[in-house]
């Protein structure tokens, strides 16, 4: 019994002596592991390959009872987007195209500018509780540690394993993803004061929009300075709709100069818009497993910035540091969890790509400036 | 060179890490499709599980490292990580299993059951224990479960393959 008891106790000491080393070895980074894990690798997936092709009759009949409605529920709502969206790619393409000429033009960096690879999604993680995929692609095509891997809806991971001719990409929702964002507010809305003509004065209808630029003939549009609307044009009629204001002198038309404010004039004007421009905000982008949304944290509680609201856009923040270049388009916040104090709100986050149903990615071979080679 | 071959054959570990592959490239591929409720189903650990209740705790724990080792080449947690778990899993499994008197089908169905589950609870008590954040929430409880009751239908199966794989080499001739 004593020896029974004493090979069951080494035993058990090995095992976890064992389990502690390696653990150890792996978090610091020990090529013999990482060795170990590409030699597997090659060994194991021609078996997996096999077996792949062995059970895909069995998965595809299980994906048939259990995912049929959902499969004809998303073909029609598949088929109302695809008509809805071809209107508006074209204007899309050209407006995307024409900001990049623009920040070409003033020497910012585009994602027109960066080398990509295009791979495919060959597997997923068979963890409940990392969210990474495999894809085919790797060091062959030179993809380094860190890459961001993009979908034609927006940004959906990073690379965090690179093999020979696979790559794991560890997706925006595994809880140890991280990624500094913006946050593009959109603008509270204006209050609009709409004169119909020939209405009197005291009647007036009180509407509220967003928009930022609208042309309004013999109408005239108010916000804080009393006649005056950024990125407005105001073409008036001849005969102002306005009653003179108490002590105001009405001066004939034409003999105006310049535009006044809270003057109606016979001439054409065009103020550029600047004060709706969308604010932006900087935050910290994490995920927190599949079954919940991302999360933007350390967004700053400024009066300036306002209150954000639901679907303002979050795009990738970039700088220096960052591992994705700015402006990639991540998602949109879904809810805002307000906290006491100085604390900035929680934003949770929708994300533009569907990580769950993942084909073709595209790699975006992008470095930080603060790790790029300098070239002699 | 033949009876090398042979030899390690017989072995019945070197069986195990032949049957463990197998059920890896099913873990890898069918099972990673098939998520009910969205979990997705860990026959790895249930291997782990049924190597205890068919050899016992010793032999258990050992078998449930060797799982858990082929389990971590495939996966992005720490290596040793699955199989410091799965060791955990077996050994836990072979001694639910001696604690029982005359052990039914359906005991050992509750027992792999259960071993699955915990198996289930540990590996996100241990990735955090190794640094990992945000893991460890009531959805594992979730996942423990849905695991332990999909790991219970296929335990028998499961703990007769463990048993011809775990057998004896003296057994085999």
């Amino acid at each position: 019994m004593a020896d029974f008891s004493f090979t069951r106790r080494r035993a058990i000491l090995l095992l976890s002596l064992t389990s502690v080393i390696l653990i150890t070895m792996d978090l610091r980074g020990s090529s013999v592991i990482n060795f170990a894990r590409s030699t597997f690798g090659v060994v194991f997936r021609p078996i997996e390959s096999a077996t792949k092709v062995v059970t895909r009759p069995l998965g595809n009949a299980w994906n048939g009872i259990t995912h049929y409605n959902d499969v004809v529920k998303e073909n029609h709502r598949l088929n109302d987007l695809v008509a809805y969206s071809e209107g508006s790619t074209i204007s899309a393409i050209a407006s995307v195209r024409e900001a990049q000429e623009l920040l070409s033009l003033n020497g910012l960096p585009t994602l027109a500018g960066i080398a990509s690879c295009t791979a495919q999604v060959v597997g997923q993680s068979p963890s409940n509780f990392t969210q990474t995929v495999e894809i085919n692609r790797g060091s062959e095509c030179g993809l380094k540690v860190g890459m961001p891997v993009l979908n034609a809806a927006g940004m959906i991971g990073k690379i965090t394993d690179v093999y020979n001719k696979r790559s794991v990409v560890m997706l925006l929702t595994d809880p140890g993803y991280s990624l500094a964002v913006k946050v593009v507010n959109i603008p509270a809305p204006t209050t609009t004061t709409t004169v119909a003509p020939g209405t009197p004065v005291g009647d007036t209808t009180t509407t509220t929009s967003t928009t930022t630029t609208t042309t309004l003939p013999r109408v005239t549009t108010t916000t804080g300075i009393p006649g005056f609307v950024p990125g407005v044009t105001i073409a008036t009629s001849s005969t102002s709709t306005f009653a003179p204001l108490p002590g105001e002198v009405t001066v004939p038309i034409g003999d105006v100069g310049p535009n006044q404010p809270g003057k109606s004039t016979s001439s054409e004007i065009t103020v550029p818009a600047g004060l709706d421009v969308p604010l932006r905000e900087t935050g910290a982008l994490e995920g927190r497993g599949i079954a919940r949304t991302p999360i933007v944290r350390f967004v700053e509680n400024q009066p300036r910035f306002g209150a954000v609201r639901i679907g303002s856009p979050i795009i990738s923040a970039g700088g220096a540091t960052s591992l994705a270049p700015p402006d990639i388009v991540i998602g949109s916040v879904s809810r805002v969890v307000n906290r006491t104090g100085t604390l900035g709100p929680i934003l949770e986050v929708t994300l533009a790509a569907n990580l769950k149903n993942l084909n073709f990615v595209r790699i975006l071979l992008y470095q930080p400036s603060s790790e790029r080679v300098a070239t002699p | 060179m033949i009876d090398q071959v042979l030899l390690f054959a017989e072995n019945r570990y070197a069986r195990l890490v032949l049957v463990g592959l197998m059920v890896l490239s099913l873990q890898t591929t069918v099972f990673n499709d098939m998520r009910p409720f969205g979990v997705c189903l860990q026959v790895m650990v249930l291997l782990a599980a049924s190597a205890g209740l068919a050899r016992g705790s010793d032999v258990g724990a050992i078998a449930g490292f060797i799982i858990g080792l082929l389990y971590d080449m495939v996966l992005t947690t720490p290596m040793g990580l699955c199989a410091a778990v799965f060791a955990t899993v077996g050994y836990l499994a072979g001694v639910g299993q001696s604690l029982v008197y005359a052990p039914t089908w359906w005991s050992r169905m509750l027992l792999g059951s259960i071993a699955s589950a915990i198996g289930m609870i540990l590996l996100p008590i241990a990735s955090t224990i190794t640094g990992a954040t945000g893991i460890l929430n009531a959805h594992v409880l979730f996942v423990a479960l849905i695991v332990g009751l999909f790991n219970a239908v296929l335990s028998i199966p499961a703990e007769r393959l463990c048993r011809w794989a775990l057998t004896e080499p003296a057994a085999v001739r």
